[in-house]
């Protein structure tokens, strides 16, 4: 029988150690890589498809939920944290397993029996993480910063240099100081999680930055557009402009 | 409250009083009108050291009727009505002595009995402005002991203050070091034990010095150092300490715990955050009564730093704001200097705190100099 493959994404290399020690005991399963940050993880994750990854969560650079952000194929992900409330509260309610550290042989083992299990179906697994990233979202205060990547470049965008956003299909079109930057995440996603003083939803397409609006104007008969710092010029619905009316008044 | 009168230098004061009242009654009826001399001392004499005795008892009215509590129709009568008691009596009283039972000349009892009115009157008036100098008196050792009261209640909420602002150990920290320890355990026996025993060196010194206000630089650093060998074990070779302290700087007292965040600030936002190895350092020095006291890092300028980064610094801020009375005793720079390409791009964040240097302080200085 084929071995199940793993990978383990810490930036401490003891952490890895002992994850590496425990699943040495297991011969059902492989290690196949070992990453020290988000970077590497992904770059592993994306060309060695691995089934298991055990993945830390505070790391350099991105995050581990940042990380699975930009994953094309959903592999079985175990956790491994030592204190963090938000992922506590989250992987609760959750299949996908978790680790709090330092955990025994025992309680790994049982997270690894697990991991085994749900890759008899790989497609709720899936769901599992996404369902759970989509609750860490939700517990998270306002986004400081948006993971993106286009091509193999990974370009993490800090809350403030974003200007304004446009629906595109499946995806937001984040138009930055930086250039623009496609985002699989919904408009609703982004109302929500943006601060409400700073960011405004003018449009089922558009949300912009408050501090980007130059000026009002009147476009037809009951309908106006905003013009921005940079030259756009965005249509404005009714309840966006009842909105914008409250603000600026 | 007791009557300030019956306090013994009080007490004279207010008889000195009455004399020179007496002297200044009898002056001035011996000189207005034609009367025998010794019986206005008398009446004088009868009359005040009655009344004496009557003034110290007007306390009790001033005190019982509390000008906060009552209403001022209640407050007003109610001393009109002990006024006119109390000049009843005192006028009553005088008159059956000195009249009834001393004895005064025919001509004398005309002038009693036709200065009975004015009598009332008067004791009416001394009355009023007695009873007022009690009220005064109560309002304002009342309002003395409210300031004290004030004084006493915000020292108390400073200290709570500066108990939240206090340092608090990072269960983030303690929780990696322990699975770091168990990692140990399995691969470096020996190094698990060094690093079980630099943790618990930190944890006692954290947890002892709690309650402690302030401590010895030198004590302090070497608390620091504990975490930073600690977090070493962790990152391996992720950061390099470098430190120059002079030997004068170590007998200072600082607030305790106030490094330990800048440190942790350092790991967090430099080695944390970063791929490749972060240098801290620690500058002390002495300047203008003030010691300063420098932690520099250096920084990966392409991360951006999650949330949290100003909250660790502010608390250090406020508490030194608290302690020393000042608010520009902490400074932070930092300079991000941008590479091309987003490569090799490095910044230098530095924190500067200042402590005031005080005598107890600039003491310890010169014995450590001689």
């Amino acid at each position: 029988m084929e071995k199940v493959k793993a990978i383990i994404i810490d930036d401490e290399s003891l952490a890895r150690e002992i994850i590496k020690k425990y699943l040495s005991t297991n011969d059902k399963v492989e290690l196949i890589s070992e990453c020290s940050n988000g970077f590497e993880g992904l770059k592993a994750i994306n060309e060695k498809k691995p089934d298991i990854v055990f993945l830390d969560i505070q790391m350099p650079k991105i995050t581990g939920f940042e990380m699975l952000e930009l994953i094309e194929e959903m592999p079985v992900v175990i956790f491994t944290t030592a204190y963090d409330q938000f992922a506590l509260k989250a992987f609760e309610v959750n299949a996908t397993d978790y680790l709090l550290k330092p955990f025994s042989l025992e309680r790994f083992n049982e997270a690894l029996e697990k991991a085994l299990f749900l890759l008899k179906d790989k497609k709720s697994s899936k769901e599992n993480v996404e369902k759970l990233i989509g609750q860490i979202d939700k517990k998270e205060e306002f986004l400081e910063r948006i993971v993106v990547k286009t091509g193999s470049k990974i370009s993490i965008i800090p809350v403030e240099n974003l200007r304004w956003l446009e629906a595109q299909d499946d995806y937001v079109m984040m138009h930055t100081s930086e250039g623009k930057f496609l985002k699989q995440k919904t408009m609703k996603y982004f109302e929500d999680h943006l601060n409400p003083e700073d960011f405004i939803r003018i449009h089922r397409s558009y949300i912009v930055k408050l501090s980007q609006i130059k000026q009002i104007e009147l476009f037809e008969k009951e309908s106006y557009h905003v013009i921005l710092n940079d030259g756009s010029s965005l249509p404005v619905s009714k309840n966006g402009y009842a909105k914008l009316k409250e603000i600026f008044n | 409250m007791n009557n300030p009168l019956t306090k013994l230098p009080s007490f004279i004061v207010y008889l000195a009083i009455w004399v020179v009242f007496i002297i200044i009654d009898y002056a001035f009826f011996t000189g207005t009108f034609r009367l025998e001399a010794r019986y206005v001392l008398l009446d004088s004499i009868i009359s005040w050291f009655i009344f004496l005795w009557l003034g110290l008892g007007f306390w009790f009215p001033a005190k019982f009727m509390s000008l906060d509590e009552n209403s001022l129709v209640k407050i007003l009568l109610q001393h009109f009505c002990a006024a006119i008691a109390a000049s009843l009596i005192w006028v009553s009283l005088t008159y059956f002595i000195l009249v009834l039972l001393w004895g005064v000349s025919v001509e004398y009892k005309m002038f009693v009995d036709g200065s009975l009115i004015w009598r009332l009157l008067s004791g009416i008036f001394l009355y009023i402005v007695i009873v007022s100098l009690y009220y005064i008196y109560i309002y304002y050792s009342n309002f003395q002991s409210k300031l004290v009261k004030e004084s006493e209640l915000r020292a108390l909420i400073k200290e709570a203050e500066l108990r939240t602002l206090k340092y608090q150990i990072n269960p983030h920290f303690i929780f990696n070091s322990l699975n770091s320890i168990s990692s140990l355990t399995m691969i470096n026996p020996d190094k698990a034990r060094e690093m079980t025993i630099k943790l618990s060196g930190y944890l006692r010194a954290t947890l002892a010095n709690n309650e402690k206000q302030f401590n010895y630089l030198g004590e302090e650093l070497e608390n620091c150092r504990l975490y930073l060998d600690i977090e070493k074990i962790r990152f391996e070779n992720k950061f390099e300490y470098i430190e120059s302290i002079p030997e004068e700087c170590k007998k200072l007292q600082v607030p305790n715990m106030i490094l330990q965040p800048l440190f942790e600030n350092a790991i967090k936002h430099g080695v944390y955050e970063a791929l490749d190895k972060i240098i801290i350092s620690l500058k002390c020095s002495i300047k203008d009564q003030y010691l300063n006291i420098r932690v520099e890092n250096d920084f990966d300028t392409e991360s951006i730093s999650r949330r949290g980064q100003r909250i660790g610094l502010n608390n250090i801020k406020e508490r030194l704001r608290l302690i020393y009375n000042q608010d520009n005793l902490l400074v932070v720079n930092n300079t991000a200097t941008n590479g091309n390409n987003g490569s090799e791009s490095k910044g230098l964040f530095s924190v500067s705190i200042f402590i005031p240097i005080d005598n107890t302080n600039l003491s310890r200085i010169n014995d450590g100099k001689s």
